[in-house]
């Protein structure tokens, strides 16, 4: 069985445990084309990426966004997920290992409920961030 | 640019099917491993009615399997060559199951021109409701998308 995380029992400030992910690869581009239908050849041919201008192929960033949406999926029931939110900040390539972290940022209780707001981040091996964004749980007692 | 008559307007109400296999393949693809996601039984013994749909896997009904972004720009007059994707917003209101057929409403609620450095840029924002077999509202997308010159 998984272990979520108790977000009644976190602070604002207390940190969240990091995803880190394999590097992505390029076979890992074309399954992400085939697998939501995004065909746009900047993120699967090399060629076409280099007459835009860049090295190669890029990530897509909704590629990005999923390997932090596997994250929150991890500390928490999906059913508890309300809200997810991204800005999409820099480039990706193949070989970069993209880590996915959050803090603690509010906590705010609604008709008896407790909603807990986290900032959220994906970043390379160099601490840059590709993806930022946010995220609001319902932390639910005694999941 | 993009066409600032057509706010408000959106594209006609279209069906998107949370296929089973679908989810799969999302998830192989993105490296998601969690039982909860890949068979029926895990996502029962956690409690949930079937398979549950994956934070990001609502993406699938607005790119190209359905054209509905595409459908977009094109109603926008926007050309795909200077289009990035900035945010991307989802506020879930229910659980959306495999099996679940999902329509989905999709609308141009913004056009905001900004001058950079640059050049002038449009930020578009698309707005996306998604209703389930039952009619019942599950789930709201926001988009923002960047049109550069």
């Amino acid at each position: 069985m998984l272990h979520y995380v108790d977000f009644n029992g976190l602070e604002v400030g207390d940190s969240l445990p990091s995803l880190t992910k394999d590097p992505i690869t390029k076979v890992q581009l074309v399954r992400y084309a085939g697998a939501s239908g995004d065909f746009n050849p900047l993120h699967t041919d090399d060629s076409v990426a280099q007459k835009g201008g860049l090295t190669g192929v890029i990530a897509q960033g909704i590629l990005i966004m999923g390997f932090m949406g596997q994250a929150i999926s991890g500390w928490v029931k999906t059913r508890d997920l309300k809200r997810f939110k991204v800005r999409f900040m820099g480039m990706t390539y193949p070989g970069d290992v993209i880590t996915v972290k959050a803090v603690v940022k509010e906590k705010k209780e609604s008709d008896e409920e407790l909603f807990v707001i986290c900032d959220t981040l994906a970043e390379d091996q160099n601490g840059k961030t590709k993806v930022s964004g946010e995220f609001e749980v319902l932390a639910r007692t005694g999941v | 640019m993009a066409d600032v008559s057509k706010v408000g307007l959106g594209l006609p109400p279209y069906v998107f099917v949370v296929e089973r296999v679908k989810i799969k393949e999302f998830a192989e693809a993105i490296g998601e491993k969690k039982p909860v996601f890949l068979t029926k039984e895990a996502a029962l013994a956690e409690g949930y009615l079937d398979i549950p749909c994956p934070p990001t896997f609502i993406t699938l009904a607005l790119q190209e399997f359905t054209g509905a972004y595409l459908k977009a720009f094109e109603a926008l007059g926007v050309s795909l060559k200077n289009v990035l994707h900035g945010e991307e917003e989802y506020e879930y209101l229910d659980e959306i199951y495999a099996g679940d057929r999902l329509t989905c409403d999709m609308h141009f609620e913004s056009i905001v021109e900004k001058k950079t450095k640059t050049g002038p840029m449009d930020l578009i924002t698309l707005r996306t409701l998604f209703f389930n077999q039952e009619g019942k509202e599950v789930m709201r997308a926001k988009s923002l998308i960047i049109e550069t010159q």
